[in-house]
This record gives C-alpha cells, structure tokens and sequence, in this order.
C-alpha cells in the first residue's frame, strides 16, 4: 500500500515568505499577492518527498503535514 | 530574580565591538548560551533577544514587541514609515495593497533588466582583473533596481545614494550626535522633496506601470491614499530596499572568495545557487538585528522587561540557534529544513523579500558565469560596519574570465 500525505496551509500562520512554493512547486502554487496556496492536497508518494522539504522549509511553520490512512485517500 | 541584580544581566560582549561586524559567529554563540539566552547590553542596558524560539515568539507577537514608529526607532522620518512602522492590524491594510507588487510574480517579470544591468556593470570592470566589489557592484545594482521600479532616470542614482547614506549612515559624516541628528533629518528632508517633486510632475498624466504610479491609484475603503502615505511608502524602500541587497551581495561574495570550495560548487552547478543563497542568508544574516519597543511589561529567558523599554531582536543569533538548526556552525548548501529568518518572521516579514531574492540569484549567476575564479586582494582585508553587515571595502582580483 502507497503512503499518501494530506497537505495544508495553515493560512492565519503563513505571512508569505514563499519558501513552498519555491522549494515544491509541484505542490504548491503563489497567489497574487506571493503568499502560498495548496495545489495538490493529498500527494502520493512521488511528491511526498517535495511535500516535506517545503514543510522544513517554513519560517511560520504554517505547513501541516498529515499522513492518510489508505481509506481516507 | 534577575531584574533585581541588573548587573547579573549584562552581556557577555558588545553589538558594537568591530568583531562583531566582521566575524560575529562566536559572539551570537556567547550571548545565546548565556544564561537563557537573554542579556542586557553593556553601557545602553537594552536588552537582547537570542534565541531562534525566543526571537520568533517575539516577531509574531506585536501587541507585545512593537514596531511602531517612536522616537527611538524614527530615521529621520516625522512620520511612521509605511508598512514597517505601523502595527497590525492596520499595517495589514496597506500589506495587502502592497503585497501584490512586490509577490514573486512580480519579482520575475523584472528579472531581465536585473541581468542586462549586473552585465552591464560587470562589462565595466572585467577586463581590469579586479574591482572594489562595493562600490562596482553591489551598490550600483540594487540602486538601478530601485530606479527602474520607481520609474525614475538612472542620472539619480549618485543623488539616491547620498540621501540614503545621510539616512542608515549619519555616523559617516560626523561623530557628533546633533550634527548627525541634522545630517539625517537633512537627508530625510531631500528624499520627501524629491518625491513630492516628482508626484507634482505627475498630475493630470496617463499613469504608468511604475510603483509610483501604483501607489497613487491605491485606495483604502474607496479612498485614495494620501500625498503623505505615498511618501511615507517611498520613504520606507528606498531605506530598505538599497542597502539590504549591497549588504547581502557583499557578505556572501565575501564569504565565497574565502572559501573557494564552497564557490567551486556553486560555479560547477549553477542550480546549486538558489540553495547557497539560502545557506548564506542564514549564516550571514545582513540585516542581523531587529529593533522593537515593548507596549506591555513581558519576560524572556528570564529577563524582566518593561513597558515602554527598546529591545533587540539578534536574527543573526537566531539563525545559528543549534536547538534549531543541525550542525548550525556549518555552512551547507545542501541543507535540508532551513528555516532561517533572515527577512524577519510573523505580520512584518519583508515586504521586498521575493524582489531581494531574485535579485541575488540573477546577481550570483551573472557573476559567477562570468567571473568563477576570484580572491580577495593579496595583502587587503575586507571591513565590515555593524548594524546592518555591510562589507564596505571588498576588494577583489580574478583570472580566467568569460
């Protein structure tokens, strides 16, 4: 069974530093004012990778990283 | 306890000992690991915040660490600067109009200018083998950046920068206190005439897509922003948008000169660079100290604070925090988790923090591309200022270039 991870910006923590979009672009996107937005919010194991680099990567730590079990995906 | 013997607070060295401008390593490592971290400048008793958990508790909480304009933290400005001296949440309404100028989007429809003038600039000097890095590079590039957003002729710079060195650096022309209290008001004065002057200029024509002329279509609740909030806007990026970048260009160009094999990486994968440019910013941190005054009484690391006290917030410090950084002494540009806060942290994050980012990364590509192999003059050290790590004197030689 393939580990699937729920993505989250916790949007009253990020003040748009943009190190996640930068670092996991794949998953996540800038909006209009440079602050980041969820592209992909379950992500399979081929992003799971950039998913957590960008989470590391967050001065707010305003990231939330939640593994899935296999029924909720 | 610790408030009632003062003395038992006192820091173990000084912001302003020139160690700490040129190496300030090993000092961040004394005033972190002395007692929790927290201590009280020698002589000026303010006090100053170490820690990476310390020092971001303290930039998200703004009812507590103000940035505010007072009188301690005015530069030459009578009123607040905008968005950096006003608090949420009405700081808020002003990020939200000025967010989207300075987004990374934004940041990257400039980036063709920004490598057209670092080759220009590069064009001057490369054949001669060497340069004052300063003052042929990292000065004149952001300046030009600057220039080009506002909408103004390339002619001002020389003109920007004395207005700008009279507001960050009144000490460089005199070392008495009124004289420099003049100097920078002097300066201030030039910068608001020249805007006003230039918004004048303006009336009744077409607008542009400059900033200028976006500042002047802003509205707040339908209403257009005042003649007064444009300038306090302009006021604040050209102070902050100038020598943060030289800064920033001539400590990590520094660095690399010194340690060739940390540059051989970055000159042999260019890819590479975005990620230096990070490693670098954490353990350079230009802008090292930030100054806030407290609106209630608080207590850190033990430290008894009261309202109405400066404090200081060391991001230089924070930023080589073991507790929160692996191998924090070492510089690695393969660093994984590096949540350094070197543009600041919480509602004040730098506002030019994607423009400075691009800036560096069309900077250090130019340069490196074509200038991979320098040193640092034989027989020269570079100097250092405090306050901002300004790398005022770089030179540098180099061989082989393309």
């Amino acid at each position: 069974m393939s580990l699937k991870i729920g993505v989250e910006i916790d949007h009253d923590l990020c003040t748009g530093h943009g190190r996640c979009y930068d670092l996991a672009p794949s998953v996540f996107t800038d909006d209009e004012r440079g602050y980041g937005q969820v592209l992909i919010s379950i992500v399979g194991p081929e992003l799971t990778g950039e998913a957590r680099t960008a989470a590391g990567a967050c001065p707010e730590r305003a990231i939330l990283l939640k593994r899935l079990a296999a029924d909720e995906s | 306890m610790a408030s009632e013997n003062p003395e038992s607070d006192v820091a173990p060295v000084g912001m302003l000992d020139p160690s700490m401008a040129s190496c300030p390593h090993a000092g961040y490592g004394q005033l972190r690991e002395f007692k929790q971290g927290v201590s009280r400048m020698p002589l000026v008793n303010v006090p100053m915040i170490t820690r990476y958990e310390d020092v971001m508790w303290a930039l998200r909480h703004t009812e507590i660490f103000s940035s505010e304009m007072s009188e301690e933290l005015a530069l030459g400005n009578e009123r607040p600067m905008i968005p950096q001296q006003i608090d949420p949440p009405a700081q808020a309404r002003y990020r939200r109009l000025l967010d989207p100028l300075f987004s990374r989007r934004r940041s990257l429809q400039l980036e063709p200018d920004v490598r057209r003038q670092a080759n220009v600039l590069i064009d001057k000097f490369i054949d001669n083998g060497e340069c004052e890095f300063n003052r042929s590079f990292a000065i004149p590039l952001p300046g030009s950046v600057f220039l080009n957003l506002f909408g103004l002729p390339f002619e001002d710079l020389e003109l920007f920068l004395e207005m700008k060195d009279g507001i960050i650096r009144p000490h460089a022309k005199t070392q008495d206190h009124e004289e420099m209290v003049k100097v920078r008001k002097h300066a201030g004065q030039s910068l608001i005439e020249y805007f006003e002057k230039e918004l004048d200029s303006r009336e009744g024509k077409t607008p542009s897509d400059d900033l200028l002329d976006a500042f002047r279509s802003f509205e707040i609740d339908g209403e257009k922003l005042s003649r007064n909030d444009i300038l306090d806007i302009c006021y604040l990026i050209l102070i902050a948008g100038l020598d943060t970048v030289t800064a920033t260009l001539g400590c990590d160009i520094a660095f690399l000169a010194a340690n060739p094999a940390h540059r051989n990486r970055i000159v042999e994968d260019p890819e590479l660079i975005p990620a230096a440019i990070e490693e670098l910013f954490r353990w350079e941190t230009p802008v090292a100290v930030v100054p806030r005054k407290l609106k209630q009484d608080v207590t850190v690391g033990g430290v008894e604070m009261k309202k109405g006290e400066m404090v200081t917030l060391l991001l230089g410090a924070a930023n080589l925090d073991d507790r929160q950084f692996s191998h924090a002494d070492e510089v690695d540009f393969g660093r994984e988790r590096n949540r350094h806060i070197a543009f600041g942290g919480g509602p004040h994050r730098c506002l030019g923090s994607h423009l400075a980012r691009m800036e560096m990364r069309v900077a250090m590509e130019e340069w490196h591309r074509r200038i991979p192999n320098y040193q640092i003059k034989e027989g020269e050290t570079p100097t250092y200022s405090t306050g901002i790590r300004e790398v005022q004197y770089l030179p540098l030689v180099w061989s082989g270039t393309r």
